[in-house]
């Protein structure tokens, strides 16, 4: 049973039984009340819109799916960054399992903390920037499927969008756009700056990116997620182009904005780059979503080059997809807590003058395979 | 067809919009709200600032910015390369590959130009 169906079984229940309220409502009441809520048992209980309610459940569970992650990811960093620290981590809300509850803690205080507009900024500039970016990064969610099963289709037979990866990488490229915004808008001059570094750098590292998904996309012949991962049947990618992957692990990091590539918020130079200042829920958005988009790129690699949800099948799919994306997201977080800051000047040139040619090599090792005809694809 | 298929996406897209929000939504009920000239005031280490931020700003940009837009078509055409990969002819995937030469002799041409590409 796939995550349409599972849907729709609900989704078809639920209305049943609100219907009967309808239909009992329009037998008891006379012949105007009665035929109006007749009319609304009608509308509900039609395909098209059962069809629209499924898909609308769907992109909640898969929304909240994200969310869980996401808390999970806060928690695992916080205590990883304690382990590499030689300090403690989150420990004393939610004493037996960790420390976990700390982040729901945390975001109930940014719940009810005031949010401040500064006087100069641009209010709806200020209103929209945050908006964008967590709208768009959730986009990526919409077509990276944990399974054959779970992501989000449009009819019974359960197939994703046929461009997914295109689509994903299209939502992870809105970012600078927001973030440009953000810092224009708070009027400040570090959030100036920090939107600059940040766009000059997302901008930068989407070209060894996205050529690193070129050699990706080249080998499995397809651009849905579905068709790049059973092209890995035989061998992750990861083995033949373990050139891409590490162009691609560096390029999102850096898209991520996790420490060696920070410049966009670094504390020591920029306060907090450019969410200096949001407050409040706006910033605990910006928070959240900086994780989400952490847990959207080791998805992303875990598509691309680690198989997918492909491993022996004592464990559901699903679960082996996620221990990829954590295992990646692990790595990303190792690399955070151990190196320091790449200076201003030597990120744009690791860009430019280190993985855009390693990119090419990669696109060439790629090439070269297919030629030769050992991935048929 | 092509809208039947991405209607998914589309839902979904209208939910992440509407997430953020509904989450500035709420919080407007459950937060304090109260206004004081000093808390609105930029934030600049306690210091006045001096002047506005939206001002002309010395971004190394030109250079830059070519590089980039000349790229970023470049992977659109590269991404449509390699997807069709399997079905070319030896010539057009050398023709591609020709073009990529071309390109990376161009960036190293305007990386030695430029020397200093730092913001």
């Amino acid at each position: 049973m796939n995550l349409f169906q599972f849907c729709n079984g609900i989704i078809v229940w639920l209305v049943e039984l609100v219907n009967n309220l309808w239909y009992w409502l329009g037998d008891v009441l006379p012949w105007y009340f009665g035929d109006f809520f007749t009319g609304i048992g009608d509308f509900a209980g039609s395909h098209g819109h059962i069809v629209v309610m499924t898909i609308v459940l769907e992109s909640l569970m898969v929304i909240i799916v994200a969310l869980i992650n996401v808390l999970n990811f806060i928690w695992l960093d916080r205590k990883l960054s304690g382990r590499i620290f030689d300090f403690y981590g989150p420990y004393y809300v939610g004493y037996r399992i960790g420390g976990w509850l700390q982040n729901l803690a945390d975001g109930m205080k940014l719940f009810v903390k005031e949010i401040i507009v500064p006087a100069k900024a641009d209010k709806l500039g200020f209103l929209l920037a945050p908006v964008i970016f967590v709208g768009s990064s959730f986009l990526i969610l919409a077509t990276i499927p944990l399974s054959p099963n779970f992501g989000i289709a449009t009819n019974e037979s359960g197939e994703f969008v046929t461009a997914g990866v295109l689509f994903a990488f299209a939502a992870f490229a809105i970012a600078p756009f927001s973030i440009l915004l953000a810092g224009w808008s708070s009027n400040n001059k570090f959030t100036l700056i920090g939107g600059m570094r940040s766009a000059a750098q997302m901008m930068s590292y989407e070209i060894p990116l996205l050529l690193t998904v070129a050699s990706v996309v080249l080998l499995a012949g397809s651009f849905s997620f579905v068709g790049i991962v059973d092209a890995q049947h035989d061998i992750w990618f990861a083995i033949p182009l373990f050139i891409g992957l590490v162009v691609f692990l560096v390029c999102i990091a850096a898209e991520v904005e996790v420490t060696p590539f920070d410049l966009p918020e670094a504390e020591a130079e920029l306060v907090e780059g450019w969410t200096t200042e949001y407050s409040g829920m706006r910033f605990g958005l910006f928070m959240m979503t900086s994780y989400l988009r952490g847990y959207a790129g080791g998805a992303l690699a875990t598509a691309l080059f680690l198989g997918g949800w492909q491993g022996p099948s004592l464990i559901p799919d699903e679960i082996w997809f996620l221990i990829k994306a954590y295992t990646v997201f692990v790595v990303i977080e190792w690399m955070r807590w151990s190196l320091p800051r790449v200076r201003v000047d030597q990120i744009l040139e690791l860009g430019w003058k280190r993985l855009l040619p390693l990119a090419v090599l990669n696109l060439l090792i790629a090439a070269t395979f297919k030629t030769m005809g050992w991935f048929s694809g | 067809m092509l809208a039947e298929d991405y209607m998914g996406v589309a839902a979904f897209a209208v939910i992440a919009i509407l997430f953020p929000a509904l989450v500035f939504l709420l919080s407007r009920y459950l937060r304090p709200d109260k206004k004081d000239p000093r808390g609105a005031t930029t934030y600049e280490c306690g210091e006045v600032p001096i002047g506005h931020a939206q001002i002309q700003f010395h971004f190394q940009y030109y250079m830059y910015a070519i590089l980039f837009v000349a790229f970023d078509l470049v992977t659109v055409f590269v991404l449509m390369w390699a997807f069709v990969f399997a079905d070319l002819s030896d010539m057009a995937k050398f023709s591609m590959l020709a073009f990529l030469g071309i390109l990376l002799v161009g960036v190293v041409y305007a990386l030695k130009k430029e020397e200093i590409i730092w913001i």
